[in-house]
């Protein structure tokens, strides 16, 4: 890979823009992710910027069952989005439709629409989960600009305190859970 | 004057930010994950039952059953936790971890059925008095 | 001013290889001090950096059409016009200029706004159509303090040379104009408070919705690049006259960085204004400022 195909890599995963889209939802997931923004959890200290067009965004971030309303909406959003893109359905509506699941409204789970790169589940997921989410959306566009190369595994430096081990969730390889027992 | 004070305040007081992998701890009664001890469930279902999304599903067989479980689909409201009599499960402190395809975290157990617990002694019946309340087993008329 | 200096001052100092960097770095304090002031970290040093390296390489939206013609055009014009205007700034003692070229400052400083209205416009979308409108009320507002400002300060010197402009002594004069200016320039740079064009839960971006990648990267090259004209021109008024080529460009960076940092402490400290506020203060409070110092250069003037 030459340099200016490492420097965009590198970019794409230091700069993911979002773009925030309600499908339907309680609103929960979305002040979440709007928490992420506030000084806590500050989204921009990886360069997340929350963009008003979707034009201008990377990543689209969808919350709640699709609703029949929100179909043609979303398709035409994610058409809008433009370039290298990846989705993130944040909460568990947008992947399993959760407690909606026999509703006449809904139009079934996000994926049957547009492909979804990451699912950060949690009703409503923390905002540091939706961080992550983020950035490992973030690396998959890179990973996916890079034309599948994998890209230097000291992605993201580790600072500040090491997570204190309440969750499994801290790398992007989490063992699957089929492997781990109670 | 009070937002320059503040924003004084801000700038050499130092930032709350946590530092990105770092998370924060969760509180004591958070709802996160359910776990499942496979040693205590007695095969009830009743978690199927009360599971209001559709998170934990239940395939009975003969001499043992499936148990699974989709992080994916619970909503974390602890109905299954509250209604299990075995006090098989119980929710845990920790957030769901994030996943790249649908299915991935779905955790199947494969419990064997237990023989019931053996009934306590029961007290003495009660001396059969009168032949007309007896019940009569069958045939013996 | 011969083409080898003209060139060298748009290239070179305070020009583009100057003033792209720069750019990038007074975009990223500003968003850091408006970070550390409310409490978080900001981003990391380069991030204005990636975020242009990553707009380069994302796609475009079709377009067709002259108005697709006009909407690749509107950035171009904007970031040389912005450049432009970084290149005309006399930061260096001898750096030589010529009469009138105050003027083509002053409309090289304009042209950027002028685009993102125009591009708003050709976008034919709604919200583009509507955070012009906004652009252009607040444009008429500021504009006219600004410019008065600037025309008492030249005409208390009878001069409209910049190069003339910088060395003049410090006076209540001068001050009255900077302080007239500063006062402009949040609304110039699309800041709180006046951030009214770029309100992103209202109207998508505004003129900016329909733009994406290497569109959008020029763009937010002429906003950084504004930052550094607006900032360097307060900084080349108000810096003292210094010989030394050396000092005076630290000086300038200097000063500009001050500025800066000025501009993030109220960008931090207000909220959004709306139009009918914004319009209202810069024709009912500040336009008295502007008209005792251009009264005052004209009063000085005659009696001199």
């Amino acid at each position: 890979m030459n340099l200016w195909n490492r420097l965009m890599c590198y970019s794409r995963r230091r700069s993911p823009w979002l773009f925030h889209m309600n499908g339907g939802s309680c609103n929960g997931c979305d002040i979440e992710l709007i928490a992420s923004l506030t000084p806590r959890y500050d989204a921009e200290q990886l360069g997340v910027r929350l963009e008003g067009s979707p034009r201008h965004a990377d990543i689209l971030c969808i919350t709640g069952p699709v609703t029949h309303n929100a179909v043609n909406a979303i398709k035409t959003v994610y058409g809008q989005v433009c370039g290298p893109k990846a989705v993130v359905a944040i909460g568990s509506c947008p992947a399993t439709t959760n407690v909606f699941i026999d509703s006449r409204t809904l139009d079934g789970p996000l994926n049957r629409h547009i492909p979804v790169d990451v699912f950060v589940p949690g009703c409503p997921p923390r905002p540091d989960a939706i961080i992550l989410g983020v950035a490992k959306a973030a690396e998959i566009l890179a990973e996916r600009a890079a034309k599948k190369i994998p890209i230097d595994p000291v992605v993201m430096p580790l600072v500040g305190p090491p997570c204190n081990g309440a969750c499994a969730c801290s790398t992007p390889n989490a063992p699957k859970s089929t492997e781990e027992q109670p | 004057m009070n937002i320059l004070t503040m924003l004084w305040r801000n700038l050499w007081g130092g930032s709350r930010t946590m530092l990105f992998p770092a998370r924060p701890k969760v509180s004591q009664g958070y709802r996160g994950l359910v776990r499942f001890d496979p040693e205590l469930c007695t095969g009830c279902a009743i978690c199927r039952f009360r599971c209001t999304a559709r998170a934990i599903e239940f395939r009975a067989g003969k001499g043992d059953f499936v148990w699974s479980y989709d992080p994916g689909h619970c909503t974390f409201c602890g109905r299954c936790v509250e209604g299990c009599k075995a006090h098989a499960l119980s929710q845990d402190a920790e957030c769901p971890p994030i996943y790249l395809n649908i299915g991935d975290l779905k955790n199947s157990y494969t419990v064997a059925r237990k023989a019931p617990a053996p009934k306590p002694a029961a007290p003495a019946p009660p001396a059969a008095a009168s032949p007309t309340t007896d019940p009569a087993p069958g045939g013996a008329q | 001013m011969n083409l080898t200096t003209a060139l060298a001052r748009f290239l070179i100092f305070p020009g583009l290889l100057f003033a792209v960097p720069a750019a990038w770095f007074f975009l990223w304090v500003e968003r850091k001090a408006v970070a550390l002031m409310q409490g978080r970290i900001g981003p990391p040093f380069m991030q204005p950096f990636y975020d242009f390296i990553k707009l380069l390489g994302k796609d475009t939206p079709p377009r067709s059409g002259v108005g697709g013609l006009l909407m690749k055009l509107w950035p171009l014009i904007a970031v040389s016009a912005a450049a432009g205007a970084v290149g005309l700034l006399p930061v260096l003692p001898s750096s030589g200029g010529f009469e009138g070229d105050l003027i083509l400052l002053l409309a090289l400083l304009e042209l950027p706004s002028m685009c993102i209205i125009a591009a708003g416009f050709s976008s034919g979308s709604i919200f583009g159509e509507i955070g012009s409108a906004r652009e252009a009320a607040l444009s008429v507002s500021y504009n006219v303090v600004f410019l008065l400002a600037i025309v008492s300060i030249a005409a208390s010197q009878h001069t409209f040379r910049l190069e003339a402009l910088a060395k003049l002594p410090a006076s209540p004069m001068l001050w009255l104009g900077v302080v007239a200016i500063l006062v402009c320039l949040p609304a110039k740079l699309h800041i709180n408070p006046f951030s009214l064009p770029n309100a992103e839960q209202e109207i998508y971006s505004g003129p900016m919705t329909e733009y994406a990648g290497p569109e959008l990267a020029m763009w937010e090259l002429s906003h950084g690049l504004e930052w550094v004209a607006a900032t360097g021109l307060v900084a080349t008024l108000a810096a003292p006259h210094l010989t030394l080529w050396w000092l005076a460009a630290l000086v300038f960076v200097a000063l500009s960085f001050a500025v800066v940092l000025l501009l993030s402490v109220i960008a931090a400290a207000t909220a959004r204004l709306a139009i009918d506020t914004t319009v209202r203060f810069y024709w009912q409070c500040t336009l008295i400022f502007a008209v005792l110092a251009i009264s005052s250069a004209l009063f000085m003037r005659f009696r001199s």
